[in-house]
């Protein structure tokens, strides 16, 4: 879609009149991240994401396009953690706000429905927290995701456990009824199959559940090497309290969403000892990019810099940032602000990042870059254990059963 | 389903039982003798949660011994909600109270939001996950005392209904609050009463769940849910009702949950339409 002269005039018109001192050199971003509900830490995590890479790229002169420098703003909405008004919030910020690029909501659920909306507007939008492929199986040409899709989530922690003991056999994988966790669950139980483990419980459980100790008890009674969750960190502390409550003790036990968060520690104590957990992204990971910070370790120490109430920085702070580098490097290389323009640029993009490589596949979502897993261990650190390349210590294997410990 | 399986989800069921009950318990007696749906008892909850929380995370007191400072904190706040809010809408029709209830319960939990962020929190103490052994059973500390908790109050709130003056005058207001006030009841003060023993069940409701679930503002919404259940299931009128309610609805959730985990809210909110139909006035409730 081609903008008439008249429309674009009196969309300058407008937007000199709303923003006189911003007008000339601002490209308006939009963002409808959960800053209440379920999930309004991860929110927060994006918001605060987003808010650093924007404020780093501001800082070194903004976007460069045609020799001028243009900052950026992001104008953000809450969609309170219901993926209902995600949509609504998005056509707001499209129609009523004028914003050029949408950066995405925080989760799978959400990401989905903004996805059609985009696509209604042919409005570029990345991003950095939905990795459901159901987002990207329906066709969409307008939406893209930096981080590694749900399948793979749980992948690598079943390879650690079978590169630690080749006796393992079984394993049972609990996950939320929603779009991505159902993924992550359904490609964790297909991966362990294909590595000729048995999966002998494969269930999932209502969102926003209080109770699980009907499912572990079905678990103990099958007494799996491994039992894998794919939650969210509500779910997975639920999970945790309630196989000590019930004596759940497998050799192994990891989950998708949860582990990374600092709020894990701070919830169960000791009990958070052993678990392993998947990341998109730790600051020991080695990467070397092109962006401001080029390495995990320079992107998480300017963040604490300007951020000084994190300690460990989930990843999806990481990760959001990432979509503001990967929006600003396509708008540079398409030159314009053409929607359709930038649109072919993100789907063209291969940069190496401090989150390391995004590169979309034809569908939209970054196949490119692996997940890491971490454990939390009882010196009260959590490092990154997985690849090993990377590794900052060994693994501990296998978890002592609860009522072993001290 | 094994011996040993069975056993183990039937303990959980009964534990999960106590706790809910206790959940309901405030909710059901508001509802049944002031005619008045409280959508803010969720909240009442949250607050006894964050209430143990603090005293634990700042002054380590043992979440068990916070239990009667959250109850006289919220059965005072309350007695000033009941006084300065609810008293204006007490003749209105039920659309008033609902949302007079609702937007305090917006109210408060944004303002936990606000204050407390919406970060995820639990009361984890020493014993916290241990538990004993029974046959083949495992009966984890922290939610046996909750149901010994949840035993002593619904027990002393149904004694104290039946036993002392202020108690029966709350029942003749529920029955007939024209008769109670002919016979010298001073209704407004009773009707305060009942709103904030109500509001102090919740808060030790909060603090018993601030032990055994992560919880952050938003835990309420679906307490309101459940206690909303049960009250239908078991009939409002009496404190027995709301046990026997408690347990069908804890029965069902957690017997399907062991079996088909993706169905047991569908399942047990059918079964909740089911009974409507069949027994609209609760499985246990009288029929007016």
């Amino acid at each position: 879609m081609k903008r008439t002269a008249p429309a674009a005039l009196l969309t300058f018109a407008l937007v000199l009149g709303a923003f006189p001192a911003l007008a000339e050199d601002t490209i308006s971003f939009g963002a409808a991240v959960s800053l209440t509900g379920k999930t309004a830490k991860e929110g927060e995590y994006t918001r605060d994401g987003y808010n650093f890479a924007v404020e780093t790229v501001n800082a070194q002169g903004g976007i460069v396009l045609g020799g001028k420098k243009y900052k950026i703003a992001v104008k953000y909405y809450d969609d309170e953690s219901k993926s209902e008004s995600t949509a609504q919030l998005i056509e707001k910020l499209i129609n009523e706000d004028k914003v050029t690029f949408i950066l995405g909501p925080y989760g799978s659920a959400p990401s989905g429905t903004a996805a059609p909306i985009c696509e209604k507007y042919k409005i570029p939008m990345i991003e950095a927290n939905g990795s459901a492929e159901s987002i990207f199986s329906k066709g969409y040409k307008y939406t893209f995701a930096v981080l590694s899709p749900a399948k793979l989530y749980l992948k690598g922690l079943i390879d650690l456990v079978m590169s630690k003991d080749k006796s393992v056999t079984t394993v049972a994988v609990l996950g939320e009824n929603e779009p991505f966790s159902k993924e992550v669950a359904s490609g964790a139980a297909d991966y362990a199959r294909e590595k000729g483990l048995q999966v002998v419980y494969q269930e999932l459980y209502p969102t926003g559940t209080q109770d699980v100790s009907a499912l572990l008890t079905n678990i103990k009674g099958k007494n799996p090497d491994i039992v894998l969750g794919a939650g969210h960190l509500q779910d997975s502390l639920l999970i945790v309290k309630q196989a000590k409550d019930l004596g759940v003790s497998p050799k192994a036990m990891g989950f998708s969403v949860g582990p990374s968060s600092p709020e894990f520690r701070a919830n169960l104590k000791s009990n958070a000892d052993y678990i392993f957990g998947s990341t998109q992204w730790t600051e020991a990971l080695k990467y070397d990019g092109s962006d401001p910070w080029k390495t995990p370790k320079g992107y998480a120490v300017a963040f604490r810099a300007k951020n000084p109430k994190y300690g460990d920085i989930p990843y999806q702070v990481a990760e959001s940032s990432a979509a503001v580098i990967a929006f600003c490097r396509a708008i540079e290389n398409a030159g314009t602000l053409d929607p359709a323009k930038v649109r072919d640029a993100i789907a063209a993009l291969d940069i190496m990042t401090f989150y390391g490589q995004i590169k979309f596949d034809s569908r939209g979502i970054n196949t490119f870059k692996p997940m890491a897993i971490e454990q939390l261990q009882p010196d009260g650190h959590k490092y990154t254990v997985f690849p090993s390349s990377v590794a900052e210590k060994d693994a501990l294997y296998p978890m002592p059963a609860w009522d072993k410990r001290k | 389903m094994g011996g040993a399986e069975l056993g183990q989800i039937f303990v959980n069921a009964l534990l999960l039982s106590g706790i809910l009950a206790l959940v309901a318990l405030g909710f059901s007696l508001v509802w049944g003798i002031m005619n008045i749906v409280n959508l803010a008892h969720g909240a009442f909850i949250v607050l006894g949660a964050y209430i143990t929380f603090f005293l634990h995370e700042l002054l380590g007191i043992d979440p068990f011994l916070s239990i009667p400072v959250a109850m006289l904190a919220l059965f005072t706040l309350g007695w000033g909600i009941q006084r300065g809010l609810i008293n204006q809408v007490i003749r209105a029709p039920l659309l008033a109270t609902f949302l007079l209830t609702f937007g305090l319960e917006l109210l408060i939990v944004n303002l936990i939001n606000f204050f407390f962020k919406a970060d995820l929190r639990s009361v984890t103490t020493a014993y916290s996950g241990t538990g004993f052994t029974l046959g083949t059973v495992r009966i984890p500390y922290i939610r046996l005392g909750a149901l010994a908790v949840s035993l002593v109050l619904v027990a002393g709130l149904a004694w104290y209904l039946k036993a002392t003056r202020t108690g029966r005058a709350i029942r003749a207001t529920g029955m007939d609050l024209d008769a109670a006030r002919l016979t010298g009841v001073k209704v407004a003060t009773i009707y305060a009463a009942t709103f904030a023993i109500g509001a102090g069940m919740a808060g030790a409701a909060g603090s018993l769940l601030s032990m055994m679930v992560p919880f952050d503002p938003t835990l309420g919404g679906g307490y309101t849910q459940r206690a909303f259940a049960i009250c239908v299931l078991g009939g409002l009128g009496n404190v027995a009702n709301v046990v026997i309610g408690a347990a069908i609805f804890a029965f069902v959730d957690v017997f399907v949950g062991a079996r088909l985990p993706s169905l047991s809210r569908a399942v047990t909110f059918a079964i909740l339409v089911l009974l409507l139909i069949l027994r609209p006035q609760g499985v246990a409730g009288k029929r007016v």
